[in-house]
């Protein structure tokens, strides 16, 4: 009696086994995530890190049993940067591959553009890099999610250290003379000024200008205790370093865009980076467990660091692998509501999606270049560096 | 009597229907098989074949090669645009694309045929870059970021109307269309002004003691390229939905001189046939490797040395000798001032 309750037992438990298995097989068709990313031209060393971050948060997620779990399968397509291209490899994607979900677009024109096209195919796409402010402010849309840091995000970030650093200070602006320039001037200008900071001038110097030193007249003139630039590339070489060879670099804080100064020209730059701070929404050195953890698994992967467009690559399959397992489902309408106002844990911090524009609020760091490095100075808590919900779409 | 320009051009039409042929029956098998992909990408293909259709006019009857040509499919995709935002309608859309196209072309051409061999490509090049610089830099064309939200349109004719949004009837407008603008350039072409343009490849000194002024064929073949292109490029927006600046860039340019190449120069059906097949190389071997310009350039140089005249340029002659066995009146051409060789790709 014994060992037939034991047989019967065993045979149940091994039917129950098989059901289970066959229902997981029904269920276990894999989750497509298209991934449309420059993978030539120049822009493929961002498209490199949103390839790695993504990559190594399908293989950790899929190792852990994927999602719902469904495995994880990236289907990759190159864009080049040109956004006639990542619509029509969008398109691809959603219409031939049929891919439940769809990220990676880098320049701002490809995200406006997919976000588009994702609206006709009632599909989800996310971006993890292009920070152009319209993408979830005046042209948001309700199938485009955002979970890197947008410009307002990093201006914010940045007047708000500069207001506890050098309260009501005097601000001067140096930009490059072209659109993307004149709008990161106006970004953090409209947000020094909330924050108390007085103007003391502006002007704008035409792209690769070989000889800044025809505006130091007007800077000196205006006494500025801080300036604020945004160029770019070996021009803020040759800013800084004639500011440093004029004696101008003294009792001034240089303070500017993520990309003024970068890893590619920080060391041309030399001694004059020194001290030079800006907004960032990640940086390999935060102190926290979970960033530890993720810097050593991506140095192990790719034998290279991460920077801010792999952390937010990254980030981001966890906000879907959230949404979908809340939603029960990979249905676009589910998986929305899901996501609006998803939080998740990611090596910056918690992110949480703002659920009126599609923004992801993150804690901001604050950076400064000590010894030719960046080191965290300050870090902005996620509700103190998000502007306005802007969006009236939805 | 029929010389050997006008049997090229019948070989050449005759290639055209097979082309035609070809294409309505992708539209057949994709209207059975509900696809939509495939045939958006076919009508991108034709958008763009337009393009390169216009840098053969020049490069291959003219010998004017312009390596900006994308400043007007950029001028008629941007101002069809423009149009489409505030009053959705096809035609006149077209209407105004055309007339920008018209206005802008003139203006290129007046500082661009200054200049003639080298200087007019570096020239060209020059203007759009100039141009889609401006619009990169302009905040109410869109700046960097480019424009979306083009409405998704129909386009009536009379009590008919099919949806842009229909991938069938679309495809099909847009072939017609680039097939009429073929039509269009080959029978402008085997006018006595298509004369004078072959004319001037083959040696222009001689053109104005012929009585021929140079300059009004140059700028009238000028003109008509730039039309052209900006009648496809109008055809962009309705099907995209959005315009960037990246279309005017020289990637756009470079690709419809690749496209002809790879037809063949001076065969007008081979900047089409070229145009598709370099559309479908690059979504195929895209989707494969992210090297792919790699393959498309080693593609391209087999191409230019083993097929310097390019596919249809292969293919046309040997069309054209079993159609001048059907009709043996066409006798090759022997005038002195037009030589066969400037005729024939």
């Amino acid at each position: 009696m014994k060992t037939t309750g034991f047989l019967a037992a065993a045979l149940g438990g091994l039917l129950a086994a098989t059901a289970l298995t066959s229902g997981a097989l029904a269920q276990s068709t894999p989750i497509k995530i298209g991934v449309v990313t420059p993978l030539s031209g120049t822009y493929t060393p961002i498209g490199q890190q949103v390839r790695w971050g993504l990559e190594l948060a399908a293989k950790e997620i899929n190792a852990a049993g994927g999602i719902a779990g469904r495995q994880v399968n990236l289907i990759f397509e190159d864009e080049e940067a040109n956004p006639s291209v990542a619509v029509q490899k969008a398109e691809k994607l959603f219409q031939v591959e049929k891919v439940d979900f769809l990220a990676g677009t880098v320049n701002s024109g490809s995200t406006l553009a997919v976000a588009q096209l994702a609206e006709r195919n009632n599909k989800l796409a996310a971006t993890t890099v292009s920070f152009a402010d319209s993408i979830t402010t005046d042209k948001c849309s309700p199938n485009m999610f955002r979970v890197n840091a947008r410009a307002e995000q990093q201006s914010v970030a940045l007047a708000a250290w500069l207001a506890k650093e050098k309260p009501n200070a005097k601000v001067y602006y140096l930009g490059p003379d072209y659109e993307m320039g004149r709008s990161t001037v106006a970004a953090f200008k409209s947000s020094a000024e909330k924050t108390g900071s007085a103007t003391g001038g502006e002007v704008f110097a035409p792209l690769d200008s070989k000889d800044y030193t025809q505006y130091f007249g007007q800077i000196r003139a205006t006494r500025p205790q801080v300036l604020y630039t945004s160029v770019a590339g070996n021009d803020t070489v040759r800013l800084l370093t004639q500011l440093q060879d004029f004696g101008l670099l003294t009792n001034l804080t240089v303070v500017g865009a993520s990309g003024t100064v970068t890893s590619q020209n920080i060391g041309a730059i030399g001694a004059a980076a020194e001290g030079f701070a800006t907004g960032v929404g990640y940086s390999p050195q935060i102190d926290s467990p979970e960033n530890k953890k993720f810097v050593a698994a991506f140095r192990d992967a790719t034998k290279a660091d991460p920077d801010l467009y792999g952390a937010d690559s990254y980030g981001l399959l966890f906000a879907y692998k959230a949404a979908v397992e809340k939603a029960g489902s990979t249905e676009t309408d589910k998986v929305r509501e899901a996501l609006r106002g998803l939080t998740w844990q990611t090596p910056q911090g918690a992110k949480t999606i703002r659920a009126g524009d599609h923004q992801a609020m993150q804690p901001m760091y604050v950076v400064r270049v000590t010894k030719g490095k960046f080191d965290i100075i300050d870090s902005v808590a996620s509700d103190k560096a998000i502007g306005p919900d802007a969006c009236t779409r939805f | 009597m029929r010389d050997r320009l006008t049997n090229a051009m019948r070989a050449s039409h005759v290639l055209a229907l097979i082309f035609v042929a070809g294409a309505l029956a992708l539209a057949v098998i994709g209207a059975a098989t509900g696809d939509t992909f495939y045939l958006r990408l076919g009508t991108e293909a034709l958008i763009f074949a337009g393009l390169a259709l216009s840098v053969d006019l020049l490069l291959g009857y003219s010998g004017a090669l312009s390596l900006g040509q994308a400043l007007y499919f950029g001028v008629g995709a941007y101002v069809s645009a423009l149009t489409l935002l505030k009053v959705p309608s096809f035609w006149l859309a077209m209407l105004a694309a055309g007339g920008a196209t018209l206005v802008a072309s003139i203006i290129g051409g007046l500082i661009a045929n200054r200049v003639r061999g080298v200087y007019f490509a570096l020239i060209t090049f020059g203007l759009a870059q100039v141009v889609s610089k401006v619009v990169y830099n302009t905040r109410e064309l869109g700046a960097s970021d480019g424009m979306i939200g083009i409405p998704v349109i129909d386009i009536g004719f009379g009590p008919f109307s099919v949806s842009a949004g229909n991938p069938v009837g679309f495809f099909l407008i847009v072939l017609a269309i680039i097939m009429g603008l073929y039509w269009l350039t080959a029978y402008l072409l085997d006018t006595p002004f298509g004369r004078v343009l072959t004319a001037l490849k083959a040696n222009e000194k001689r053109v104005p003691f012929l009585g021929y002024s140079v300059w009004r064929a140059r700028m009238f073949s000028y003109v008509l390229a730039g039309l052209i292109a900006g009648l496809s490029g109008a055809l962009y927006p309705m099907l995209r939905g959005f315009v960037s600046p990246e279309l005017m860039f020289f990637a756009t340019s470079g690709n419809a001189v690749i496209s002809v190449i790879l037809g063949g120069v001076g065969t007008l059906i081979g900047a089409i046939y070229g145009s598709v097949l370099l559309v479908v190389l690059k979504s195929i071997i895209g989707s494969w490797t992210e090297h792919h310009l790699i393959v498309i350039g080693l593609i391209f140089m087999i191409c230019v040395m083993f097929l310097p005249k390019g596919l249809i340029g292969f293919i046309r002659p040997r069309l054209e000798e079993r159609l001048s066995e059907k009709t043996p009146d066409a006798t090759p051409l022997t005038s002195v001032s037009l030589q066969p060789g400037s005729a024939k790709p």
